[in-house]
């Protein structure tokens, strides 16, 4: 009679644990992410202008440039680390031989897979959050200052603005500074971010090399940012049109810039597109589980 | 029981586009027994390593099959009293020796104190007590080989596959991992030992298996294989240079030939350790 050895989620934990406490230790995932909360803390020092009398105005100008850098570090930087990271983790797991000491224990190969995606997920989202904290800050710090100016502009001034007229300068900026669908485009850009981790994990499945996972991945991206506009392209065509659907439709996830802009984007389709991207990371980590259920270690 | 049995166990490797298969392993018949210490030997190439990854499935045969403890080897549950030390193995380099075997007893389902006091007891059998809370990213490369030792004995195995253990480690760190094995196998532990260092595996090994090519092609008990039947050695203190011309004569009266006549000679091993023995300076000493 043999113990049966089910599928367990504390050892999914564990690896996830280990991996991330790894990643953690990278030099290159430190530098990646001082530099991005580098970029997001100076943003406002590149977003100094000033249109006409209006401060209302100007102080909106001023709040979408720095949303747009930060948005922008957010995205590209958080791709760097969640691509980068699991880029490096199979190669590194064979390179140095610690992939035979774990998968030699009563461990299966799909939480050992598990495990490693869970870790760089947790990586990412700590990342994110890192860098949203900074981000909130700046805005925080900003919005204060420019409800400073328009109070100091408003005394400034031969005839004082009235209180009402002052109020609604300053009800506009904190409005501007503190729009709330900005998490939801935080929350897009992190699933986006998953599921760029997920496509990278399922190349590292069948590549040793970690400039070739990065490399692919980086393919997909670009090509999944296009898929939008060559659906419109290729409208009846039945056969491209299947083809596209393979790749992820990553410009889906880019509310950001209408957020910028001050549309509303409904938590409804907000739903839908974290929906498409979990269905999609789940196919995606299923099919980098079916190639290391059978790759020779 | 047998603790590991394969049977026809068969690798082919592909080589590339229209570059056809190696041949790695070739209808390999082992038979492990329980309580045995096993030596796999066998020259660069031969399908030693790829013998123990088809064993922990960790490579998939292309023919034949292998049992641990007659579990299927594709099983998970087969690898439940299986300890494994890789070749020059190398671990999470941030981790500490503790936490590296937190990890992986953890790993086996270990928690709470029988956990911590089975890392204590690790540590001090591997001689790594005084350096538990020191990262691996400062172990020497028979730290590293020690550690590894003790993390394939944490969850206590029955059974331990050990890949060229002294690889890469000083005589002393060497003569340490063969008392150790010799501890194991009389704790009752089943080992499979695979290695080219021969004076050491004639000494640990009670049965070995030479595989050449892929093919197992010399197999039997360890004394039986070396010892030369067809002569006798004697071994004499103190004898006179009349006595050894009295011996000689009698050899050859009772039919037989004096072959050679020699002082036995110790080995080198020998010789270096009781050199670094004597020398009584201690570790940290400087000019």
């Amino acid at each position: 009679m043999t113990d049966h050895v089910g599928f367990s989620v504390r050892r999914v934990w564990l690896i996830a644990g280990n991996t991330f406490t790894e990643s953690l230790r990278q030099k290159v995932y430190n530098i990646l992410l001082i530099f991005a909360l580098v970029v997001i803390a100076s943003a406002s020092f590149f977003a100094q202008f000033t249109f006409g009398e209006d401060i209302a105005q100007t102080a909106s100008y001023e709040l979408k440039s720095i949303k747009d850098t930060c948005f922008g570090a957010l995205s590209v930087i958080g791709m760097l680390i969640a691509v980068v990271g699991t880029a490096m983790l199979l190669p590194n797991e064979l390179e140095n031989r610690t992939i035979y000491t774990i998968l030699a224990k009563p461990v299966r190969r799909v939480e050992f897979l598990l495990g490693k995606y869970c870790g760089t997920v947790l990586l990412t989202l700590v990342s994110v959050v890192l860098m949203t904290l900074m981000f909130g800050a700046e805005l925080v710090f900003k919005e204060t200052r420019l409800v400073a100016d328009a109070r100091a502009e408003s005394a400034r001034q031969a005839i004082p603005t009235d209180a009402q007229q002052l109020a609604q300068q300053i009800a506009k900026i904190h409005a501007a500074a503190f729009d709330p669908d900005i998490v939801k485009a935080v929350l897009l850009i992190f699933v986006k971010l998953c599921l760029l981790a997920a496509i990278t994990l399922l190349v590292s499945t069948f590549s040793t090399s970690m400039v070739f996972n990065v490399a692919v991945t980086l393919l997909v991206f670009f090509a999944g940012h296009m898929v939008g506009i060559a659906r419109d392209a290729w409208q009846g065509h039945a056969l491209l049109t299947y083809l596209l659907g393979v790749l992820p439709d990553l410009g889906l996830f880019n509310v950001a810039d209408d957020i910028i802009l001050g549309n509303v984007i409904p938590w409804a389709h907000v739903g839908k597109v974290v929906a498409y991207g979990g269905i999609y990371l789940s196919c995606v980590v299923g099919a980098a589980q079916l190639i290391f259920a059978t790759r020779e270690i | 029981m047998n603790a590991i049995r394969t049977e026809n166990l068969t690798k082919k490797y592909a080589l590339g586009w229209h570059k056809g298969r190696l041949l790695a392993l070739d209808r390999l018949n082992l038979h492990v027994r329980e309580g045995e210490v096993y030596g796999l030997l066998g020259p660069n190439g031969s399908g030693k390593s790829t013998a123990l990854k088809c064993i922990l499935d960790l490579v998939t045969p292309t023919d034949g099959a292998a049992w641990i403890f007659d579990v299927p080897c594709p099983q998970v549950e087969s690898r439940l009293h299986v300890g494994f030390l890789p070749e020059n193995p190398y671990f999470y380099r941030y981790l500490t020796g503790a936490e590296t075997l937190e990890f992986y007893g953890k790993l086996c389902g270990m928690k709470g104190a029988a956990l911590w006091h089975r890392i204590a007891e690790l540590l001090e059998l591997v001689g790594l007590a005084p350096a538990r809370d020191r990262r691996l990213a400062g172990y020497s490369k028979g730290m590293l080989q020690r550690i590894g030792l003790a993390q394939a004995l944490i969850h206590d195995p029955r059974l331990l596959l050990l890949d060229e253990p002294t690889a890469g480690v000083d005589p002393i760190g060497s003569r340490d991992i063969r008392d150790l094995i010799v501890r194991l196998k009389a704790m009752g532990k089943t080992v499979l030992l695979s290695s080219h260092l021969l004076a050491q595996v004639q000494d640990v090994c009670d049965r070995i298996g030479v595989l050449n090519l892929g093919k197992m092609i010399l197999e039997g008990d360890v004394n039986q294989l070396i010892s030369d039947q067809r002569r006798l050695s004697f071994t004499v203190e103190g004898l006179p240079a009349a006595g050894r011309q009295q011996l000689e004569a009698a050899a050859r009266l009772a039919g037989g030939t004096v072959v050679t006549v020699e002082h036995p000679q110790t080995t080198l091993e020998s010789l270096f350790l009781a050199a670094v023995n004597l020398d009584k300076r201690g570790a940290g000493h400087h000019d």
